[in-house]
């Protein structure tokens, strides 16, 4: 029997312990050994999963905790006064950001994939991304663990920009607080959005991870607004009406909603259709009957589907998100997402398309 | 003038086309322009089929907010007649009926039993637009379905083959539609699903299930008519109690000696309430006599014996109905029959049936004791 390393380190007599089961468990051992050799060598967590196998999502320090009081410190005394700051602080978890229940959630589905998967490495994978330097990974550690999150790659630039590493990450969806790092992220390709923490929270599930989507400017092009914003809503009805059986071009979260799709097919595979870990909401200001079959044809030619999907012609979004409980819902118009925030949904910016050149009031209402 | 984005994308000369109307719809663009702009915009497809000139929403209010509206939700179910489709579903599973329907896209539905209600709605609207432009009081009707959205182009071809206006969806794909009714300030909710029912009235949301008459009788598609029972609709079940568990002339003593107490309220008071609101609008512009809505009261009560109690209720309540019909215990059908409503609500299951038997559309009403005792079709009831 060879030595096995972590005994002869141990300096215990290689006999004592049973013989390490096979991989294809075809060893005998009792749970009590097995219990004992796991603890022999160390904490067991499950191995990340390669990038490009998995689905990335790069999030930021600022969306995943709470830092506004060091960002404080450091816009007011500069740099150096800031990472003592932080080291000071280094055994105190930062609190829950707004990307925390998504990143909570994204676990509690991986869990479910390797339950059902135990192989696979098509999983969620969270990388943290960070312009701090190296000096806070410890505070930024301390937390994760605290939390009992996971989190096993970082980021940490101090200081340069994060971008070039996204795409060495095959990063599926980068979330942050800065609105110019996510434009830049958007105009590389890369699905991304910035966050916004509500005043009041509400509960969304543990164990059921909720996305919702806006239709045009995030999961298709903002083609149609363009000709809605200029030439106003009968135009729009009636360019749509012509144009029903040509696709709309993709948004930037399209490819997004294609890797939930997949992940949700793998559990709908094993008979998870009705209880599927996963739910996604297309919550549109699209009217139904008027311009809402391009939408739908354009959908389902791209293979993708929503759960649910609602027209809402509109109507307010903030009392339907409230009803939904969303861990995140992504939107290109502010206005929207202010409304949602507002309500204590979970909502992240796409700063993409048309709309970005015509901020809205937030009294005016627009139904397409 | 400033450079509009999509004629600088297209390379066109900007001051060749009409400047864009204002999201208000002040333009002066005619039709003919409109029509030029949409050819020179790209290639212009072939029609196939007939031809469906898209909506003109512009000029008026037409997607009011949900909380200053009057809002109907109803199913897929009772605004078209699905029952080829559910057997699909129920004897095949799901997968097969998402192929059916995608496979008949293209055939509209029939209508179902909330059809014609859905279109004197509609009428309604026209009526009130042309009085009120500015008002947003208006029916505005929602579509909430278990359906996932593979089905809603066959829904949108439907609603738009038949000329509805029904704009907003709610697709839930299979989790309960019951906590979106109450995010679109829903005042009535049809369904063709008792328990989806029942879940919405113990929410406080108005609601009854509908039934298919078997012949049609025609209805008005000028005036929308709308029939209520008294008892356990419109009032509490509290009379009904006494009755059923004391017999007749106990109730009579009750409500004789009770006749200065209001009546509690019951599910569909809300709904008369905002029928009523909308009837003292037209009343207001001297349409009094031809209001577009009409309302009835057709109950089993006598009216001397316990008749004065509704009435002195509905009055404290600042509500009227314009028709009121005490029965005594006459069968309901043959009046329905001259009234021809666009929806007839009653509690009992026994009534809704005499109705639907005599080509009435008629919803049942899932609250209150009468749930508790399934009449025999044969027996009837005085009160």
């Amino acid at each position: 029997m060879s030595l096995d390393p972590v005994q002869v380190m141990k300096g215990q007599d290689p006999m004592a312990l049973s013989p390490p089961p096979a991989s294809n468990g075809d060893s005998k051992v009792s749970w009590d050994e097995s219990e004992s050799f796991c603890d022999s060598v160390g904490p067991k967590k499950p191995k990340s999963p390669k990038p490009e196998n998995a689905v990335t999502i790069a999030v930021s320090t600022r969306v995943l905790f709470r830092t506004e009081k060091e960002q404080k410190v450091f816009e007011e005394k500069g740099v150096e006064e800031y990472l003592k700051y932080q080291m000071e602080h280094e055994d105190e978890p930062f609190a829950p950001g707004p990307a925390f229940p998504f990143v909570k959630a994204l676990d509690a589905v991986n869990a479910q994939l390797r339950k059902l998967y135990p192989d696979s490495e098509e999983l969620f994978d969270i990388v943290l991304v960070t312009y701090n330097h190296a000096h806070v990974g410890v505070r930024l550690i301390n937390t994760i663990n605290h939390h009992n999150l996971f989190i096993e790659r970082f980021c940490m630039t101090g200081g340069s920009s994060p971008i070039g590493y996204l795409k060495a990450w095959h990063t599926n969806l980068y979330l942050s607080a800065d609105a110019a790092k996510v434009q830049e992220a958007l105009s590389e390709g890369i699905a991304a959005a910035t966050m916004f923490m509500p005043e009041k929270q509400i509960e969304v599930s543990e164990t059921q991870l909720r996305v919702a989507f806006d239709g045009d400017a995030v999961l298709f092009s903002d083609e149609s607004e363009r000709i809605f914003k200029a030439h106003g809503l009968d135009k729009f009805f009636e360019h749509e009406r012509e144009n029903e059986n040509t696709l709309l071009d993709h948004g930037p979260l399209k490819g997004f909603l294609e890797t939930l799709g997949k992940l949700q097919k793998k559990f709908y595979a094993k008979g998870h259709r009705l209880d599927c870990p996963i739910r996604t909401y297309l919550v549109t200001a699209r009217s139904a009957a008027s311009s809402g079959i391009r939408a739908l044809k354009t959908l389902r030619a791209w293979g993708l589907e929503t759960d649910e999907a609602l027209f809402l012609a509109g109507a307010p979004k903030g009392p339907m998100l409230e009803k939904i409980r969303p861990h995140i819902y992504f939107d290109d118009q502010m206005f929207h997402v202010e409304g949602a925030v507002e309500m204590g949904t979970i909502a992240a910016h796409v700063p993409y398309g048309i709309a970005q050149k015509y901020p809205h009031k937030k009294s005016t209402n627009s139904a397409k």
